[in-house]
C-alpha cells in the first residue's frame, strides 16, 4: 500500500466515481423513456392494426409482462455483458450490430472535425487577440457571431450547392466504406459541423490569450527583452490552449447531436442516420440502445479531459 | 439628463423614448441591430399571415424564382414561399418563447429548491441527475423524447408534432437552468447580506424572494435569450429529420426538407427560410452578447 499515491490520486478517484454515478443514471433514464410512453409501447411499434396476439408476442419479447424492478435488473444485467438486446423490428438484428457499424462513420466526423477546428480556430483566435488592428478582432468576433447563429445543417446544405452541385468537386453525399475513398466524403460534413466548433474555439483561444496578456509573466518577460514572437510561442499559446481542452470535452455532446442532422443532409450511414430510421420504425430498443451508447460515451470523454487536465495543467496537481 | 426637472413631470417620451433609445444604440449597436433584425422578423410573422391568410395553401405555378408577385418563389406544389416562411416564423418563434419559458420556470424553480436544501445527498443525487440529462446530445434525448409522445400527435387545434417537440425540447433544457440556478444559490447563501439576514431570523421565503431570486432570475434570463437561438435550431433540425412539426404545417426546417430535392433547379426554397433561421439566431445572440458584456462592465 502506498498510502502517499492514494491521498494525490483522492480527487481523481472523486470523480471517476461521481462519471459512474451520472453513468448509472443515464441508463435509468433511458430504461425509464420508453416504459413511461403512453399507453401499451407493443401497441405504439406495432400500430393499430396489428392482431392482439402479435401485441402479446412482442410484450413478452420485451418483458413488458414482468415488474418494473424486474425488468430494469434484467436490462442492466444484460448491459454488464454488453447486451443492448434486439431490435424489435428485424428480427435477429442485435442493437449492439446497429450501433458498432454506425459509429465509426460518426467517430470519423467527428475526428476531422475537431482537426479543422482546432487548426484553424486556434490561430484565428491568437490574431485575433494580438492584432493591433481594431477591425480585425471586430470582423472576428461578427464571423463567430454568425457562424454560430447557423446550424450546421444549413451549412451543410449550402456546401452541397456550392461544391457538389454547381462546382461539381466533392460528392454531394453517400458513403463508399473504403478508406481513403472516404475522406472525400466526410470533408464537407466535416466543414459543415467545424462551423458550429470552430467559432467556439476562436471565442476561448481570443478570451484565453486576452486574459494571459495581462498576466504579470508576460510583463515580466517583455521587461527581459525577449521578442514577442518567443513571448507568444512560450507563454501565451500554452496557457491559451488549456481552454480549448475544455471547450472541446464540453461540446463534445452537442457536437454528436449536431452530427445526426448532418449525417441526414449528406446520407452518412452513421449513427444519427441510423437513429432518424428508428425513430421512423418506431424501433425502440434500437432507439434505446442509440441514446444510451452516445450519453455514456460523452460521460466517458468528458471523464477523460478532466483527468487530462491533471496531466497537462500543472496547477490542478498542486492543489489539495 | 440627471438634473431635478422644476417645472412638472417629465413626459414619458423624453423619460423613456428617444434618449433611452439612443443611449442603448450608442453603448451598444450590436444589441440595436440585434432588436431590430428580431422585430423585423417578428414583425413579419405576425403581419403577413393577417394580410392573406389563405396564401400558406394556396396552389399555384410550381418552382417560380423569387418575383415582385412571390419574393421568395413559390415550391414544389407552387405555394408561396415568403407566406409559407411568414407563417412558419409564428410556429418557430412561438415554441422558442413558450419553450424557453417553461424551461426557465422548471429549471429555476427545482434548481433554486436543491440549492437550498441544507441536506448534502438530496442536491448530490440531483445534480448527478442533472449531470445525466446534460450528458445525452442534445439533438438524440429530443429525437427519443419525441418518439415517446409520438410524433404525429395533436392537442386540440396544435398541428401535429408541435406537442412532441415541445415536450422533448423542455424536457431536455430544464437540466441546464437547474445547474445554473443551484450555483448561483450555493454561491449567495454565503454571502454576509444573506447570513445576517437568516441570523436576523427572516424566513426563507423572504431571503428567497428578497435576495436570492432576483440574482439568480436574472443570470438565468441571460441564458434563456442564448437557449432560444437552440430552440429555434432544434425545432428546425427536428422538423428536418421528420421527426418535427408535420407538413402541411410550415416549419423553417420543414419547409427546408421539402426544398431540399430541388435544391439544384430551385435554392430559394431551401435557403430563404434557412436564411431567415441564420437572421433569427444571429439577432438572439446578438442580444444575448450585448447582455453578457454590459453585466460583465457592471461588475
Amino acid at each position: 500500500m502506498a498510502p502517499r499515491i492514494l491521498r494525490r490520486s483522492r480527487p481523481l478517484l472523486a470523480r471517476a466515481g461521481q462519471a459512474l454515478a451520472v453513468a448509472f443514471i443515464v441508463v435509468v433514464i433511458t430504461f425509464l423513456l420508453v416504459r413511461i410512453t403512453p399507453g401499451d409501447p407493443a401497441r405504439g411499434i406495432l400500430g393499430t392494426r396489428a392482431t392482439t396476439d402479435a401485441v402479446a408476442a412482442l410484450r413478452a419479447q420485451l418483458h413488458l409482462n414482468e415488474p418494473l424492478w424486474q425488468q430494469f435488473t434484467d436490462y442492466f444485467g444484460a448491459l454488464l455483458h454488453g447486451d443492448l438486446g434486439n431490435s424489435v423490428i428485424t428480427p435477429g438484428r442485435s442493437v449492439w450490430s446497429v450501433v458498432s457499424s454506425s459509429f465509426p462513420v460518426t467517430l470519423s466526423v467527428i475526428v476531422l472535425t475537431t482537426a479543422i477546428a482546432t487548426l484553424t480556430g486556434i490561430p484565428i483566435g491568437l490574431w485575433a487577440a494580438l492584432s493591433r488592428r481594431r477591425g480585425v478582432d471586430v470582423g472576428v468576433r461578427t464571423a463567430v457571431s454568425v457562424s454560430l447563429a447557423t446550424p450546421p445543417f444549413l451549412f451543410g446544405l449550402v456546401l452541397v450547392f456550392v461544391f457538389a452541385l454547381t462546382l461539381g468537386v466533392l460528392p454531394a453525399g453517400g458513403w463508399p466504406g473504403s478508406w481513403p475513398q472516404n475522406f472525400s466524403y466526410i470533408l464537407l460534413p466535416s466543414v459543415a459541423l467545424a462551423g458550429f466548433l470552430t467559432p467556439l474555439v476562436v471565442r476561448t483561444v481570443r478570451q484565453a490569450a486576452l486574459d494571459v496578456n495581462d498576466e504579470e509573466f508576460v510583463e515580466a518577460a517583455l521587461a527581459r527583452g525577449l521578442q514577442s514572437r518567443t513571448i507568444v510561442a512560450r507563454h501565451v499559446l500554452p496557457n491559451s490552449l488549456l481552454p480549448v481542452v475544455t471547450v472541446l470535452g464540453l461540446n463534445f455532446a452537442g457536437l454528436l447531436g449536431g452530427a445526426v442532422v448532418v449525417e441526414a443532409v449528406f446520407n452518412l450511414p452513421g449513427i444519427g442516420t441510423q437513429l432518424v430510421q428508428a425513430v421512423q420504425q418506431r424501433d425502440y430498443t434500437v432507439i434505446q440502445g442509440i441514446a444510451l451508447m452516445t450519453a455514456l460515451v460523452v460521460v466517458a470523454v468528458n471523464l477523460v479531459v478532466d483527468l487530462l487536465y491533471a496531466v497537462i495543467d500543472p496547477r490542478t496537481r498542486r492543489r489539495s | 439628463m440627471g438634473t431635478a426637472n422644476l417645472e412638472g413631470p417629465v413626459p414619458l417620451s423624453r423619460r423613456v423614448g428617444v434618449p433611452a433609445l439612443r443611449n442603448v444604440v450608442g453603448r451598444s449597436p450590436a444589441l440595436a441591430v440585434g432588436a431590430v433584425l428580431l422585430g423585423a422578423i417578428v414583425l413579419m410573422a405576425v403581419v403577413v399571415p393577417l394580410l392573406d391568410p389563405g396564401a400558406v395553401d394556396r396552389l399555384g405555378t410550381p418552382l417560380q424564382a423569387p418575383s415582385w408577385a412571390h419574393p421568395a418563389g413559390t415550391d414544389e406544389l407552387g405555394r408561396d414561399v415568403f407566406a409559407r416562411i411568414a407563417a412558419a416564423g409564428r410556429i418557430d418563434l412561438g415554441i422558442a418563447v413558450v419553450g424557453v419559458g417553461a424551461s426557465f420556470v422548471i429549471g429555476t424553480l427545482l434548481g433554486t429548491l436543491a440549492g437550498l436544501s441544507a441536506r448534502g445527498w438530496v442536491d448530490a443525487i440531483f445534480m448527478r441527475v442533472v449531470d445525466a440529462f446534460i450528458a445525452f446530445p442534445f439533438t438524440i434525448l429530443v429525437l427519443v423524447i419525441v418518439v415517446v409522445v409520438g410524433p404525429s400527435r395533436t392537442f386540440g387545434p396544435i398541428p401535429a408534432g408541435l406537442p412532441a417537440t415541445f415536450i422533448g425540447l423542455v424536457a431536455t433544457s430544464w437540466a441546464w437552468y437547474a445547474r445554473l440556478a443551484r450555483g448561483q444559490t450555493l454561491a449567495l447563501r454565503e454571502r454576509d447580506h444573506v447570513v445576517a439576514s437568516r441570523l436576523i431570523g427572516y424566513s426563507t421565503l423572504r431571503i428567497v424572494r428578497r435576495q436570492l431570486a432576483p440574482s439568480v432570475v436574472r443570470v438565468n434570463a441571460a441564458y434563456a435569450v442564448a437557449d432560444a437561438t437552440l430552440f429555434v435550431i432544434a425545432t428546425a433540425s427536428l422538423a428536418f429529420l421528420g421527426a418535427g412539426v408535420q407538413p402541411p404545417t410550415p416549419e423553417w426546417g420543414g419547409i427546408m426538407f421539402e426544398g431540399r430535392s430541388y435544391l439544384q433547379n430551385a435554392w430559394w426554397i431551401t435557403f430563404l427560410p434557412g436564411l431567415t433561421l441564420a437572421l433569427t439566431g444571429l439577432s438572439l445572440s446578438l442580444i444575448t452578447d450585448a447582455l453578457l458584456s454590459a453585466k460583465a462592465a457592471k461588475r
